[in-house]
């Protein structure tokens, strides 16, 4: 008679191990690749030898390929936002016109993302260059819009308010999106020889950095509206834990200095983008535990928990590889 | 669900399956003992069971006749008794609200009304049992009072009427929070999260709302109590030995006994007190656990008056749960008072049927006055108190010489306020006044006669003299009688008392689980 479905241990268990198996797979692959490239050749500098395979091979440099990988993650925080905003901007009636900027600015981001994903050429873009500026400008204005939706209401940055208020950490992700590109364009356009620098610092290990705090914030987010949650579900302290940890690996990494390789870090990177993905799902089935479920999706869908949200840790994991990629290819970066 | 024989003597046979039986149904299975629960009112299925519609939900009411007489007649029904499995707390508003610690010593502490035989600081720790177990919905600190640990499941969104007691508040200075609810905010087992359609008071659909119904009753079973629903105890049987030996109940037409080592009363402060004096005997003529005479007395309402205005934005009020924000200022502030006791006041969401009801009763509109009335619906914002009334001992329950439909004398229930309570209700009126003037509300009115909640009649005391049981809710006269209910409450307090209930049940189950071991049964 007493009716309860409460997450077993042996349902964490086999979640855990799913997250693990596929991102050790994505590893895996990945790995595989490498070592096609590598089998035979001497030890020698990554660089010079990658760029000598994919030289041979692509044409491409390192700079690109890292430069097109961070586009790939810009896109995917900019997908996340295009999709989260729009569905919470249309459960808030869009009452405000400037509810729209989100919108199209990420928008426009994904398109430039998805231009940037697919260029081999070694130049920046003027077109994509002043979106991601664009997107960044647009993620600090929307910041300050949410704090002064929240400071407002009776209770000021109460728990009420912080809770159901503007959200005050989610135009960040569209911040982070421009950051990541911005820095992108940088990387790509960087000369053959010379190591790839953002504001003078090393571009791979500034990247790191910018990445590890683009986490913690978005755990932080993940927090609160787990936190509000009551964290019922066990499974709603993952994005609390893990990614605090890449923080702190990635963190770590860009501290380490030059010529260092990292495949744990780059495999808890695997890690988060499953996780991120697999948030999708454990979402939908957050939405299905309300009245009327799925059938009732018009209604639960902008009730329960946000869809698009779990792909930002993905978004920024793929910057954190990108990273962690540059610093591979480009052991100064 | 287990079922039980009539004529095997159980454990304990409980009367009445609300905040107070079902709770201690629950807890004295889950603790081992065999238990029947019987109630008068049938086993509703909240999903299948329940309409949208204000109309058809009166089948949760108790409308069984009641003779109401006094200065201040109370009006008896939906606002204060159901008559399902699960009791009141199937259409409760779920607001969960523990006592000021004080209250447990109001006599001595405050000076005035009764002490309670309990500690607060006993009283804290089962309090956090009943929030865990119902799952309450709260702020993450509570203003008021000593500390109590986090409420397990975050508070809810506030509508647009907690937002305006919340400027109102802030407008006057005054502290205010998120109402602890017992309905979810996330999901829970099986049950969804709430879905703020304000039906609450009607019976929540969802099985959003935590009930004796919803959260207790099936603990119970299982652990292997039986629920007999639409059984009507008419006696409690007594023998010469000053024993209970079992109840007489009317089911499917027929009266039936139920054999049983322990009798526990929970059918509320009416009913209760009825039934005890409904099962006089020769070697009990005043009653079942009446020597003190007080069974009856002392019955406690809280008043539950209102100010209403019309904001020129849209609020909804009916939106959500009724009450989502609180102040318990006037509970914790002594200053500034002209009576004992205090109040509590809380935003509001009356459905529609009821609100007519509200402008035809206390505004006697009708007519073409009432339909346009009605049209600014939408824009009325309302606060309302839950008001602590003084025992007094010519507040009472007697038994008419009317019957009801299975032939029992129906009860006759006499009440008036004294001057403290109307000081109180005036004072409260007056603030709640300004509390609306204070967010720009026009057309502002008060409605000064409404009542809520039931206590009393059986109050719990350190001496079988002046009370009916002891802290154990043990009666003084019959060793195997119990009585668990609003019925023990020696004071009301100015706060909603189902929490305080449903905490008193879980220790006295503890209590009976002691006692047992020790051969004190
Ligand atoms: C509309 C409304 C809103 C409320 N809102 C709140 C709130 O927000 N917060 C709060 O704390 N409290 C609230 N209350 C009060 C709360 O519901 C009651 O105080 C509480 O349920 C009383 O518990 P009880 O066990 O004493 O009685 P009940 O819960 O009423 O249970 C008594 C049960 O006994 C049964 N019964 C009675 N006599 C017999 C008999 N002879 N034979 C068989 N069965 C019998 C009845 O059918 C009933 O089911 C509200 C009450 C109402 C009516
Ligand atoms: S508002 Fe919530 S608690 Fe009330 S009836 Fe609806 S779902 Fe149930």
């Amino acid at each position: 008679m007493r009716r309860s479905n409460g997450v077993t241990a042996t349902q964490i268990a086999l979640g855990l191990a799913a997250l693990a198996a596929s991102s050790s797979l994505l590893d895996k692959r990945s790995l595989a690749r490498a070592r096609k490239y590598r089998t035979g050749e001497p030890k020698q500098a990554k660089a010079v030898y990658d760029n000598r395979i994919l030289g041979g091979k692509l044409d491409v440099p390192a700079t690109v390929t890292a430069a097109k990988r961070l586009n790939r993650a810009a896109g995917m925080l900019a997908l996340s936002v295009l999709a989260d905003s729009g569905v919470e901007h249309y459960r808030g009636s869009f009452k405000n016109k400037a509810m729209f900027t989100p919108l199209i600015v990420s928008a426009a981001t994904l398109g430039v993302s998805v231009h940037g994903t697919a260029d081999r050429r070694k130049a920046a873009h003027i077109m994509r260059d002043t979106t991601y500026l664009l997107a960044a400008t647009t993620g600090l204005i929307g910041t300050c819009f949410h704090f002064y939706n929240v400071a407002k209401k009776a209770g000021g940055f109460s728990w009420q308010n912080l809770f159901y208020g503007a959200p005050l950490g989610a135009p960040m992700a569209i911040l982070l999106s421009g950051l990541i590109g911005f820095c992108s364009e940088r990387v790509r356009e960087t000369p053959r020889g010379i190591t790839p620098s953002i504001f003078d610092l090393p571009a791979g290990r500034a990247m790191a950095a910018l990445t590890s705090v683009g986490l913690l914030g978005t755990a932080g987010e993940a927090g609160l509206l787990h936190f509000r949650g009551a964290f019922h579900n066990p499974f709603m302290l993952l994005p609390v834990t893990l990614p605090p940890l890449g923080a702190a690996l990635l963190a770590r990494t860009a501290a380490a200095g030059p010529g260092r390789r990292h495949p744990f870090v780059r495999w808890w990177m695997r890690l988060l983008v499953t996780m991120g993905l697999a948030g999708v799902g454990f979402h939908a089935y957050g939405v299905s535990r309300n009245m009327g479920g799925w059938r009732n999706w018009s209604q639960n869908v902008l009730n329960g928990p946000p869809l698009p949200a779990p792909p930002s840790f993905a978004g920024l994991a793929l910057a954190g590889l990108a990273a962690l990629g540059l610093m591979r290819d480009h052991p100064d970066a | 669900m287990r079922q039980y024989r009539q004529s095997e003597p159980v454990d304990f046979v409980i009367v009445g399956t609300g905040a107070g039986g079902g709770t201690l149904a629950c807890r004295l299975a889950e603790h081992g003992f065999s238990v029947v629960a019987m109630d008068a009112g049938p086993y509703f299925r909240p999903l299948e069971d329940f309409a949208s519609d204000e109309s058809e939900q009166t089948k949760l009411y108790w409308t069984d006749d009641r003779i109401v007489d006094g200065a201040n007649p109370l009006q008896m029904g939906g606002n204060n008794s159901g008559k399902a499995v699960g009791g009141s707390t199937v259409h409760f508003a779920m607001v969960s609200l523990r006592f000021r610690p004080e209250w447990f010593k109001s006599r001595s502490l405050l000076g005035y009304g009764a002490d309670w035989p309990l500690d607060w600081r006993e009283m804290w720790r089962y309090y956090s049992e009943v929030e865990d177990a119902l799952k309450i919905a709260g702020p993450i600190t509570y203003p008021w009072g000593p500390h109590r640990p986090r409420y397990p499941y975050r508070a809810h969104e506030l509508n647009a009427a907690a937002r305006a007691l919340a400027d109102g508040c802030e407008a006057l200075g005054i502290q205010w929070t998120e109402t602890p609810i017992a309905t979810l905010s996330a999901p829970r087992g099986l049950a969804h999260p709430c879905v703020y359609r304000g039906f609450c008071t009607s019976g929540c659909s969802t099985n959003a709302k935590q009930s004796a119904l919803v959260t207790w009753i099936p603990r119970a079973i299982a652990a292997g109590a039986e629920i007999r629903d639409l059984a009507m105890v008419g006696r409690i049987e007594a023998d010469n030995s000053n024993l209970a030996t079992g109840v007489h109940y009317h089911r499917d037409g027929q009266w039936r006994f139920q054999r049983a080592r322990n009798v526990v009363v929970a059918g509320y402060a009416i009913e209760t007190p009825r039934l005890l004096l409904n099962s006089a005997t020769d070697r009990f003529p005043a009653g079942l656990a009446n020597s003190s005479g007080l069974v009856g007395k002392n019955l406690m309402v809280q008043s539950n008056q209102a100010v209403w205005g019309t904001m020129e934005r849209e609020v909804r009020s009916y939106k959500g749960p009724p009450s989502l924000a609180i102040t318990e200022h006037w509970n914790y502030e002594d200053k500034g008072k002209d009576f004992f006791g205090g109040y509590c006041y809380m935003s509001q969401g009356p459905l529609p049927q009821l609100w007519a009801n509200t402008l035809l009763s206390a505004r006697g509109l009708w007519g073409p006055h009432l339909i346009s009335e009605m049209e600014n619906y939408n824009h009325v914002v309302g606060l309302k108190i839950v008001g602590e009334m003084l025992p007094q001992e010519a507040n009472r329950v007697t038994l008419a010489d009317e019957t009801d439909q299975y032939g029992l004398r129906i009860p006759r229930i006499t009440y008036s306020w004294c001057d403290n309570d109307r000081r109180l209700i005036d004072h409260s009126l007056a603030f709640m006044t300004e509390a609306l003037e204070a967010v720009d509300a026009t057309d502002i009115w008060r409605q000064n006669d409404d009542t809520c909640h039931l206590n009393g009649t059986a109050r719990m005391g350190n001496d079988p003299l002046t009370s009916v049981v002891n802290a154990d809710c043990r009666s003084w006269d019959i060793r195997n009688l119990w009585i668990c209910d609003g019925s023990v409450f020696p004071t009301v307090g100015g706060v909603n008392p189902s929490l305080t209930i449903q905490a008193i049940a879980c220790r006295t189950a503890d209590r009976i689980k002691t006692m047992a071991r020790r051969g004190e049964l």
